[in-house]
């Protein structure tokens, strides 16, 4: 670790959330698996670690049957000092509908109660109004720091003045200390952060910016550089299998590199070695991929897909037995999002666009179908204004086509948001806030699930688990009777003694 | 630090240095390394290649094998420290744990000692000023009193002396001020036999403790003991229970549980209270252990003396609360207040520990050193600092139970003459106290050690014992239950 003072760059790590998310579909990461490594994570001199969202919680209750709440409390034990960062995205909480806003204050005042302190404040439309009232209901839960996104894309709005009037707003706005460039398709260039970083940083006047530039096209190890040299204080970055691929860049590498080219970071490099080879052990055990170097793929710069919703996609397509048809799927997705005024590609639009283009895809194929035939509710809830203006206007005869139908009344009228009383009467008086925010987010099956399962287990050893599976598997084998273990220079034989 | 960061890193350990061997050197460095903390360890040449010296990512040889050149030499402590570059000292129990000296040394090397300050080092390592504290905190003591104080000489057989053991009547104890562990105790029966006790127990005291003075308490012939782990941070100070501790030989503990058994909610609220009192009287800041002796029949419980260090026992606590009480003794050394409220402590099940020592039952407990040639001990279950793991849970639901050994030796261990014959400790966890019982059994039943000659053998008829099995058994019970062993109980050990 760099002597206090010397460092001029911090890290942030985001293993655990946009790491998992990126490369494990979010669900690669259980409470043990988090827990174990803790401690290390906390004490590896990381700025903050992103640490957990409401997709993440949901992951949580949906898949692992496990309390996301005791998850935050059970890290912020472990990690006194490292400030943890929640990721909102804007008025909606685990599901895709949007809360009333004192249901959102409600969630913000249990996240800060439940050890969370860093918050990302982002609008997909860069709609300043949503960001900046999203910031003032951190700052009043207690948050110690909320962060702005700048959230990267390239389209023919999208140029450097653009960014920095965000940024100007966010300057001028109290309630945020700090902005990021959010970059979650890993398209921005070296080149282009040498004109785009001084205009934002002119604009913040003297509030820190950090860079958060995916791996996807093996363009950010280079682009944080650069970033570096121009006075961006801190980098995201992923611990080994967690790093590189579609997650942040990785984050041994990237220190080797900042160091070669004249930076002081402020990192334990004992710990980061330990923490990273603790995620390639894990990935080992469990079988999930690790973060590879990728390549230049110029397609990406088109579609602008992160790779979470990358992989999820190509799973989507094997289930409907259109695995081959990814490339022409790329091609609409591309101009699904031209026609719809280039949304940026992050968290909820991605999953609207591809939803659209899917559609889109299989009504060509249907005996005198045409594009726009079937319309998801995302879609229309989109087009109506409810997520915020869209950045660039969507094309006429699109709206015509989703507006035209009757659906979109529907949806025009529908009933404003439940506030916190009204899911007090319908989830019961007597529950915490915690239980009542998953029960308005959640089917209540899940949640059920989820308490019947009782507290999660907490301890993990990569190391142990091929053994222990060796051993679930002969114990749902009771008639065999002999098991040898054979690898160069050792065998290992058993046998049934018994009767 | 840039000069950005919102939090302060710079206080958090990142090397402590180990001062002690055996298992809670091992227990130690486990916690370390879990936290992410790097650890060096002081060996003597005896232990260069233990466990705990294996474990280590660092070990300093700091003397020959004689505790007095090396456990007990503070200056070659605090010098492999500073040479070691390490934050932080961890003492562990025994040795120099209770040591202000140490502390002080630490200090002026501007290393952070895991402990207590000096000043209340002195305070609790102090017997007589122990007592003096409890008082003033409220808390009751036995009757007793300072032979210099009453103006007696300690080498010979004193009026005044006597005239002090006759006010407190007997049987009386000669207890050393400067330390315990069983050295420097002499139980006295009659007047006669005073002035020798007092020599032999101040002699007692200066070989052990480099302090010849002894004082004298109403000695108690049944009682049981029981104590309560303290957590202060210097402002505030919570208890994380009760331990019973009354399976004893000479002062040596044997067996230990928590909770203690058949107490009653109103006398074990009182103890708890006691013991929290005089944690705050003291400032304390660090984990302690404030021990009494309990006379159940009346209700009534007399403050015997304060441990200002982790305990052996430790871990039953640990199996109860879920806690790391290693963590919060780094947490505290860190400077950081305490992480938990006294409401956010919950106790579930029961536990119990044996300590597997390597001496012979059948030769008046004689120590048998040598090398371990077998060690198998059962899987562990539970683990210091994962919560109340599913075993637990499922324990405290009434089903299953959980296993956890603390151990430094496998097989080839080398057993020295020179230290304490500790060589594991087995620790079962149970819904309650039946079920700790039998999982702890089942536990031992799986312990096999060759090599060295144990006490395992006895740990297992005492815990089929009807009497220790129905609970709340007193601190002469292990006398009486070896005596009817000599008397012709061939088969119960």
């Amino acid at each position: 670790m760099a002597e206090p003072g010397v460092a001029d760059i911090s890290l942030v790590d985001v293993s655990l959330r946009d790491g998992n998310q990126s490369l494990w579909g979010a669900t690669g990461l259980r409470t043990a698996h988090i827990a174990t490594i803790a401690p290390a994570l906390g004490r590896a001199g990381f700025r903050a670690l992103d640490f957990s969202s409401s997709t993440a919680m949901g992951v949580s209750v949906r898949t692992h049957r496990e309390d996301p709440w005791a998850l935050l409390r059970l890290v912020r034990a472990a990690i006194p000092d490292t400030l943890l960062q929640f990721i909102g995205t804007g008025f909606r909480f685990i599901s895709w509908e949007r809360a009333h806003p004192e249901v959102i204050a409600l969630v913000y005042a249990a996240l800060v109660r439940n050890g969370m302190d860093r918050f990302v404040v982002l609008d997909p439309t860069h709609d300043m109004d949503a960001a900046r009232a999203t910031a003032a209901i951190a700052k009043k839960a207690g948050a110690r720091e909320v962060i702005g996104a700048l959230t990267y894309t390239i389209s023919a709005v999208h140029d450097d003045a653009f960014y920095a009037g965000i940024a100007a707003a966010y300057a001028s706005c109290d309630d945020v200390d700090r902005a990021y460039i959010k970059d979650p398709a890993g398209i921005l260039t070296a080149e282009r952060a040498r004109t785009l970083i001084p205009s934002i940083q002119a604009a913040l006047r003297g509030k820190p910016l950090e860079l958060h530039s995916h791996a996807s096209l093996g363009l950010s190890p280079l682009t944080c550089l650069a970033a570096a040299d121009l006075g961006v204080t801190a980098l995201h970055v992923g611990c080994g299998a967690l790093g590189n691929g579609t997650s942040l860049p990785q984050a041994e590498d990237l220190v080797a590199n900042l160091r070669a080219s004249g930076h002081a970071v402020d990192v334990d490099d004992r710990l980061l070695a330990l923490v990273s080879r603790y995620f390639d052990r894990l990935a080992a055990a469990e079988g999930l991929p690790k973060g590879e170097h990728r390549g230049f793929d110029a397609a990406f710069m088109d579609h602008q897909l992160a790779g979470g919703v990358m992989s999820t996609t190509r799973r989507q397509l094997a289930e409907l037995g259109l695995a081959d048809r990814f490339g022409e799927l790329m091609a609409e997705i591309a101009r699904v999002r031209a026609e719809l005024g280039y949304p940026i590609m992050v968290t909820p639009f991605p999953q609207m666009v591809i939803g659209q283009a899917l559609a889109n895809l299989l009504s060509e194929h249907a005996v005198g179908g045409a594009r726009y035939d079937n319309v998801p509710d995302q879609v229309i809830r989109y087009v109506l204004g409810t997520f915020g203006k869209p950045t660039a206007p969507v094309e006429p005869w699109v709206l015509d086509r989703v507006l035209g139908r009757p659906r979109a009344a529907e949806l025009a009228d529908e009933p404003d948001p439940l506030d916190v009383a009204a899911l007090r009467s319908r989830f019961g008086m007597r529950i915490s806030d915690e239980e009542l925010l998953l029960r308005f987010g959640m089917p209540a099956a899940e949640v059920d699930a989820m308490i019947a399962a009782g507290p999660a287990v907490t301890h993990y050893n990569p190391d142990t688990v091929p053994v222990l599976r060796l051993l679930r598997a002969l114990g749902e084998r009771p008639t065999a009777r002999e098991l040898t273990v054979r690898k160069p220079g050792f065998r290992l034989s058993l046998k049934d003694g018994g009767q | 630090m840039t000069g950005q960061s919102a939090v302060n890193h710079s206080q958090a350990l990142r090397r402590v240095l180990v001062a002690n061997r055996g298992e809670i050197a091992v227990r130690v460095i486990t916690t370390c390394r879990r936290l992410g903390i790097e650890t060096v360890l002081t060996a003597s040449d005896a232990d260069a290649y233990s466990l705990p010296a294996r474990l280590a990512d660092q070990v300093i040889r700091i003397g020959p094998a004689s505790a007095t050149a090396s456990y007990l030499n503070v200056d070659a402590v605090v010098g492999a420290a500073v040479a070691a570059g390490a934050d932080a000292i961890h003492p562990g129990y025994g040795f120099l744990s209770e040591n202000a000296r140490l502390a002080r040394a630490c200090a002026a090397a501007g290393i952070v000692f895991i402990g207590p300050d000096a000043r209340t080092l002195e305070a609790a390592g102090d017997k007589l000023a122990a007592r003096a504290h409890a008082t003033a905190a409220g808390l009751p003591v036995l009757p007793g009193g300072d032979i210099e104080l009453a103006g007696g000489d300690i080498e010979h057989s004193d009026p005044r002396v006597i005239a002090l053991a006759e006010r407190i009547g007997y049987p009386v104890l000669v207890k050393a001020a400067g330390g315990g562990g069983g050295r420097g105790l002499r139980v006295v029966r009659e007047p006669a036999e005073l002035g020798h006790a007092v020599s032999v127990a101040s002699a007692e005291a200066a070989a052990a403790f480099g302090d010849p003075r002894v004082y004298l308490e109403r000695y108690v012939e049944r009682g049981r003991h029981v104590e309560v782990q303290l957590l202060g941070d210097g402002q505030r100070v919570i208890h994380l229970g009760d331990r019973d501790c009354s399976v004893q030989r000479r002062y040596q503990k044997l067996i230990e549980e928590a909770p203690a058994p058949d107490l009653g909610s109103d006398l074990r609220e009182r103890l708890r209270a006691a013991a929290v009192a005089l944690g705050v009287h003291l400032g304390y800041r660090g984990a302690g252990t404030v021990e009494f002796l309990l006379d159940t029949a009346r209700g009534e419980f007399c403050f015997l003396e304060v441990n200002a260090r982790i305990q052996v026992e430790h871990p039953v606590t640990e199996a109860i609360t879920g806690m790391d009480i290693v963590a919060e003794q780094l947490s505290i050394a860190e400077g950081r207040p305490l992480r938990l409220r006294q409401e956010d402590v919950t106790f579930a099940g029961h536990a119990i520990e044996c300590r597997i020592i390597a001496e012979d039952p059948d030769r008046d407990f004689r120590p048998s050193p040598g090398t371990i040639t077998r060690a198998v001990f059962p899987a562990a279950t539970m683990y210091p600092g994962y919560g109340l793991v599913r075993g637990a849970a499922d324990a405290a639901a009434g089903i299953g139970g959980s296993v956890r050994v603390d151990t430094h030796v496998q097989a080839r261990s080398a057993v020295p003459a020179y230290y304490d014959s500790l060589l594991a400790k087995v620790i079962a966890h149970g819904g309650d106290r039946d079920g700790a019982l039998a999982v702890l059994s089942g536990a031992l039943d799986r312990c096999a050690l060759d090599g060295v000659t144990t006490n395992v053998a006895m740990q297992r008829a005492i815990v089929a014992d009807p009497e220790f099995r129905a609970g709340g058994v007193t601190t002469d019970y292990l006398a009486r239950y070896l005596a009817g062993r000599e008397d012709g109980g061939a088969g119960r050990g």
